[in-house]
C-alpha cells in the first residue's frame, strides 16, 4: 500500500514526448569497426557444391533452405562455349536491407567484424529480410517457419578459425577476410591468383549500390560487367 | 519420284509436329492443375513460369498453386517466446501502419492498406525465370529477367523502399529530421511540384493523392519510411505545370515514361 503512494505521478507530457521520439524514428546502418567478406573465384570454382553441403551439416538445414549457393552458368556457341560459378551466401553487406525490415531486432550487425547475424529464436517468420535482401541470402525454413541465414560460421570466427564453407572448398577458390585487402587484392589467399583482378560485381547480380555486398570475385571474362 | 515424295510427306509431318511456341504454351500453361497432376519439376518448367505465359498470367492461376502465400500465418510467438503482438519495426510506428504482424505478401496484396492504395497483383513483381539455379543463356548484361538467387528484381523494389532523395528535392536533411520545419506536410511543396504521379497500373492514384492529403505518413511510408535500399529509384519526368524545360544534372538520361509494363493502358502488372 505504501509503495503505491510513493510511486512517481505519470509525467503524460514525458511519455508524449519520448512517443513522438520513438515514432518515425529511422535506422542507421551500423558501422563495423573491420568488415569481413567473402572472395570467390568464378573461374577456378568447379562447382562441386562441397561448401554448400558443409554448410547445410554445420548448419543441420533440413531440405530447402541453403545458406551458401553455387549457381552454374553457361553459354556460348560451339566452339566458343563457357562455363563458370557463382558461388554466394550472406555478403554481410555494409547497409544490409534485412536488418530495416526486422520486425522483432532479431537481425543484426556486428560491430567487431560487420558480421550480419540473425538471433532465429526472435523470429516470428514474416519473411520481409528474404523478400528485401537483394542476394537471396535470409533462407526459410519451413518446418520451423522461421528465417534463419549465414552468419559466417561466427563461432568459428571467435575461435579464430574460417567458416565450413571455406574449409571444405577443395579447389580453395572461397576464402574470407578483411573486405578492403580483398577488393585491393592484397589478401593473402590462393583464391586470387597471381594475376588476377578482384571485382565487385558480376554479370546477373543485383545492383551493388542497393546495400553495398562485402563480397569479392575474380570473374569469368564472360561474366564481366563492362 | 516415290522417293521424293515419301521425303515430303515426311518432312511434312515432322513440321506439323513441331508446332510453334505460342500454341505450346497455350497447351501447356497451367490452367487446372490438379486435372494435371503435375510433379514438382514439370510444374517448375511449366511455360507459365516463363515469358511470355508469366506476363499474361492472372492471380487465379498463380495462387491456384501457391495459394499459401495469402493463407501462411506469421507465428504467434518466436522460438524464444518474443509474441508477434508486441513486435514493431521502426517503420511500424507510422500512423499508417495498422493491425497485427502479417507476412511481407498480404502486405502487398490483401491488407486493408494495400487494398486501398495499390492494385498489386503477382505478375507485377514476379517476372518470371523463378528456377534459381538456372541463369539464362547468355548472360543477362543489364539484369532486367533474371537477377541471381532472386525471384523478384529488387529494382522492382527500389520503387517503393529507396532512399529519400533530400539532396535532389533540395531539402536541408532527410525526412525524419526536417519534417517539423514542413509542417510534416508533403503537398507543402507537392501541391505545385511534380503533381504528375503515381500513373502507373499497380497503384491506386486517386486513392493515394486523397491518403496523402490527410496525412503525409502514407506520403512517407513509401518514400523513405520503409527504405531498404540505400539508393534511390530514378523515377521517370513526367512534367508538371509550369516546370523548368531545362533539365537538371541528376535527371539526365532519366527515362520519361514507366517502363511499359506499369502504364495504365497496359493491364498486365494490374489487377
Amino acid at each position: 500500500m505504501a509503495a503505491e503512494t510513493t510511486r512517481p505521478k505519470k509525467d503524460t507530457k514525458k511519455i508524449r514526448a519520448a512517443i513522438k521520439r520513438r515514432k518515425h524514428a529511422t535506422y542507421t546502418p551500423v558501422k563495423p569497426d573491420m568488415q569481413l567478406g567473402f572472395i570467390h573465384n568464378n573461374v577456378d570454382c568447379i562447382g562441386c557444391r562441397a561448401c554448400e553441403m558443409a554448410c547445410k551439416d554445420k548448419n543441420g538445414l533440413p531440405p530447402g533452405p541453403r545458406f551458401r549457393r553455387v549457381q552454374y552458368i553457361e553459354g556460348g556457341t560451339f566452339p566458343e562455349v563457357f562455363a563458370y560459378k557463382v558461388n554466394m551466401s550472406c555478403n554481410h553487406c555494409a547497409e544490409p536491407a534485412c536488418l530495416p525490415t526486422c520486425p522483432t531486432g532479431a537481425i543484426f550487425k556486428r560491430k567487431k567484424d560487420g558480421i550480419v547475424d540473425i538471433d532465429s529464436t526472435l523470429c516470428i517468420g514474416c519473411r520481409r529480410c528474404e523478400a528485401a535482401c537483394p542476394f537471396g541470402a535470409p533462407q526459410f525454413d519451413p518446418e520451423e517457419n522461421i528465417v534463419k541465414k549465414c552468419n559466417m560460421c561466427v563461432d568459428e570466427i571467435e575461435a579464430g578459425r574460417k567458416p565450413y564453407c571455406v574449409m571444405a572448398c577443395m579447389m580453395r577458390v572461397l576464402d574470407i577476410g578483411p573486405i578492403d585487402k580483398i577488393w585491393d587484392g592484397s589478401l593473402d589467399t590462393v583464391a586470387i591468383g597471381p594475376h588476377d583482378k578482384v571485382v565487385r560485381q558480376v554479370k546477373n547480380m543485383a545492383d551493388i549500390e542497393l546495400t553495398h555486398p562485402s563480397i569479392g570475385f575474380v570473374a569469368h571474362s564472360k561474366g564481366k560487367v563492362e | 519420284m516415290k522417293a521424293s515424295i515419301a521425303t515430303f510427306i515426311s518432312l511434312l509431318l515432322v513440321m506439323m509436329s513441331l508446332s510453334s511456341p505460342a500454341a505450346d504454351h497455350q497447351k501447356t500453361t497451367l490452367k487446372k492443375p490438379e486435372e494435371k497432376k503435375l510433379d514438382y519439376h514439370r510444374a517448375m518448367w511449366d511455360p507459365i513460369h516463363f515469358q511470355p505465359a508469366i506476363a499474361k498470367a492472372t492471380n487465379e492461376q498463380c495462387l491456384a498453386c501457391h495459394k499459401e502465400i495469402l493463407e501462411r500465418k506469421v507465428r504467434k510467438t518466436s522460438p524464444a517466446g518474443v509474441p508477434a503482438k508486441k513486435a514493431l519495426a521502426w517503420y511500424q510506428t507510422l500512423n499508417t501502419y495498422q493491425g497485427p504482424q502479417e507476412t511481407f505478401h498480404r502486405r502487398h496484396l490483401v491488407t486493408p492498406l494495400a487494398k486501398k492504395l495499390m492494385k498489386m497483383k503477382c505478375t507485377t513483381c514476379h517476372q518470371g525465370e523463378n528456377p534459381r539455379e538456372e541463369a539464362p543463356i547468355p548472360p543477362d548484361q543489364e539484369n532486367q529477367s533474371f537477377t541471381l538467387r532472386k525471384q523478384v528484381n529488387p529494382k522492382t523494389c527500389l520503387m517503393c523502399h529507396g532512399a529519400y532523395p533530400y539532396k535532389i528535392m533540395g531539402l536541408p536533411g532527410p525526412w525524419n529530421e526536417v519534417r517539423d520545419q514542413f509542417q510534416n506536410n508533403c503537398l507543402l511543396c507537392h501541391s505545385t511540384i511534380r503533381t504528375n504521379r503515381h500513373k502507373v497500373n499497380f497503384l491506386n492514384a486517386d486513392a493515394i493523392e486523397e491518403a496523402g492529403k490527410k496525412d503525409s505518413d502514407v506520403c512517407y511510408g513509401c518514400h523513405g519510411g520503409r527504405q531498404w535500399y540505400r539508393i534511390s529509384y530514378p523515377y521517370p519526368r513526367h512534367p508538371w505545370p509550369g516546370m523548368s524545360k531545362e533539365t537538371p544534372d541528376w535527371a539526365k538520361n532519366r527515362p520519361t515514361e514507366s517502363p511499359r509494363r506499369f502504364l495504365i493502358q497496359e493491364k498486365s502488372a494490374s489487377k
